[in-house]
């Protein structure tokens, strides 16, 4: 098998991980705003 | 340190050297010097280039940092999950694909020699200068620990790291990080721990977080966008991501831990759990400044971080009305977080409050500067800065015996181990994309593989060297991302252009590199452009010189 078609241990596809990956941290970003918002006097 | 610590310190350094030295005990070639023998599963490369970024420069630096500034830096790695996935998607299949042992070797491939020599060059003088500043860091913890100068200090580590490095190479590197960086948590873990379990009792850790807020220690993230402003969402999303680009695909110290990978999906892995895990362990490391920034407030701190500055200007005659001044200054700001809290808890908090507890921070600044004026002119030298000394002085005064043991061998393992990484990519360029390169291109693989142990001496020698001078910087991390923003735009501009732009050919890409770097250091000259802004800005004059000088070249070809 070609190395770069050796699918993740994961998800089926590279690009669905890479899109986990991305969704995550919007995701993380959007708490820190928040706790940024939450924490502020 | 009590006896307890020293025990800790000194048998976890023990166990850390040895265990990396017995998994590198047969490197016996260039290929397991260098890469391992590409070998190394997903999750030790992952925690290997973690660790080398979690150096004793995070620990001692990121914590004062927050403590001064708040937790605005964490915004930096907000591009760094997003560098990730590009550089898995590409660059990660390339280099594995052209099976090099340095990036710089994929240029003369794609580009020419000169444009491989340049870069290399580049890289050698980045990585070097960062390398001896990653020395100095634990040099200031020794200074500390033992009122040793940092210049002993500073031959003392680097002499270590040269014996670990040059021994037992890449692979004796990768495992010894793996060990590291569980020890590391189970440290970050007892540090915050402690910075909340040493508040007076009648502070909860909600009031902790209510107090650091109230200060805007908590401000994550900015969304105003300023050019000059070092640390917003956008500089940290686009600056950051092109500071990334260019730190794990195009300098050897990172792209060498990845082509150890024994398939190109590890070496994928590897990089993808570093975009999932880089933000929550920075916001974690920061955190504990902010935390120790409260307990501050309750537990009075030296007027001066450094010990060995503050036991001089202890002795000025100047220093009693200093003093009484900062006491005074510390209790009304003790008494006005107490009110604050106070007011908070019945729900009554008003303008007036926050202002009285903010005036009373700024009374208490202007007490430590006059503290800091005072080592100025003990020192006869302007700009005293005690950032790198906040983290160190609350481990060793406030954490019990073991902890502060514990605490201190992570932070020299962590020295050791990014160091020692470094100065292994920096003898792997030395010796693949110079010596073999330019000066004996036909020897045998003993011959490389004792080159490149003799490389390894010589970059040594030159960090500590370096390091000498690290002192001149203020927040370490800052210097040493910023040394790095004024040569990787020129390094990512051409590895873009190798990548995506199949028409420009080697001129191109060579006067890109030039026209890149000139801009970069135009613009740290000329401009108050925050450096973070340095990779877009030398990233894209690469692009723009290296298409239009590959268009003009066929033109003055035909005429």
């Amino acid at each position: 098998m070609n190395q770069s078609d050796e699918p993740p241990p994961f998800l089926g596809t590279w690009k669905r991980v890479y899109t986990l990956v991305l969704i995550y941290v919007a995701a993380l970003i959007t708490l820190l705003y928040v706790f940024s918002a939450v924490t502020a006097p | 340190m009590k006896p307890l610590d020293w025990v800790v310190m000194f048998g976890w350094l023990t166990f850390l050297v040895s265990y990396g030295l017995w998994r590198g005990r047969k490197s016996g070639t260039v290929n397991d010097y260098m890469l391992a023998g590409r070998t190394m599963p997903w999750y030790a490369m992952g925690l290997s280039i973690m660790a080398t970024q979690a150096s004793a420069i995070t620990f001692i630096s990121t914590t004062g940092q927050s403590y001064v500034d708040g937790m605005r830096f964490v915004q930096f790695y907000f591009g760094l999950p997003v560098a990730m996935v590009i550089l898995s998607a590409t660059a990660v299949p390339i280099f594995h694909r052209a099976k090099v042992y340095t990036a710089y070797e994929y240029l003369e491939n794609r580009f020419d020699a000169k444009t491989r020599a340049l870069v290399s060059a580049i890289f050698l003088i980045q990585r070097g200068l960062a390398a001896g500043l990653a020395l100095y860091a634990p040099a200031v913890v020794l200074s500390v620990i033992l009122g040793w100068s940092d210049q002993t200090t500073t031959i003392l580590m680097g002499s270590l790291v040269v014996l670990y490095t040059t021994t037992g190479g890449i692979k004796a590197i990768t495992w010894a990080d793996v060990q590291q960086m569980a020890v590391i948590f189970v440290a970050l873990i007892l540090a915050l721990f402690m910075a909340i379990h040493l508040m007076p009792d009648e502070v909860s850790f909600l009031d902790a977080v209510t107090l650091a807020g109230a200060f805007g220690k908590l401000k994550a993230v900015d969304t105003h966008f300023d050019w000059n402003n070092r640390y917003n969402l956008w500089s940290g999303l686009i600056g950051g991501m092109f500071l990334a680009l260019a730190y794990f695909g195009c300098d050897q110290s990172q792209v060498q831990r990845y082509l150890t990978g024994k398939s190109i999906a590890q070496s994928r892995l590897s990089l993808l759990f570093n975009a999932m895990a880089k933000i929550p362990m920075q916001f974690f490391i920061l955190f504990i400044g902010a935390m120790v920034f409260v307990l501050f407030m309750f537990v009075k701190p030296p007027v001066i971080f450094h010990p060995v500055e503050m036991g001089r200007i202890a002795q000025s005659v100047e220093y009693k009305p200093v003093e009484d001044r900062y006491n005074a200054a510390f209790e009304a700001r003790k008494q006005a977080a107490q009110r604050y809290l106070d007011a908070k808890h019945r729900g009554a908090t008003s303008p007036a409050d926050l202002e009285e507890l903010r005036s009373t921070q700024r009374n208490f600044d202007a007490a430590r500067q006059d503290g800091a004026k005072l080592v100025d002119k003990a020192r006869g030298s302007a700009g005293f800065n005690d950032t790198n000394y906040i983290f160190l002085s609350f481990v060793t005064n406030y954490l019990p015996a073991g902890v502060v043991g514990l605490i201190i061998a992570v932070i020299f393992s962590a020295a050791m181990s990014a160091v020692s990484g470094e100065i292994n990519s920096l003898a792997t360029v030395t010796v693949i994309d110079v010596y073999k390169r330019h000066f004996r291109k036909s020897a045998t693989d003993r011959h490389y593989l004792w080159a490149s142990r003799i490389a390894t001496v010589f970059w040594g020698v030159y960090a500590v060297i370096f390091a000498g001078r690290g002192g001149g910087f203020g927040a370490l991390i800052e210097a040493v991302n910023m040394i790095g923003s004024l040569f990787y735009g020129g390094m990512l501009g051409v590895f873009v252009l190798a990548f995506f732009f199949p028409r420009v050919g080697a001129n191109g890409a060579f006067a890109g590199v030039i026209a890149g770097e000139a801009a970069i250091f135009a613009a740290n000259r000329f401009t108050s452009i925050s450096f973070l802004w340095y990779n877009v800005i030398g990233c894209l004059v690469v692009l723009a010189t290296g298409v239009l000088v590959s268009k003009l070249e066929p033109a003055r070809t035909a005429s």
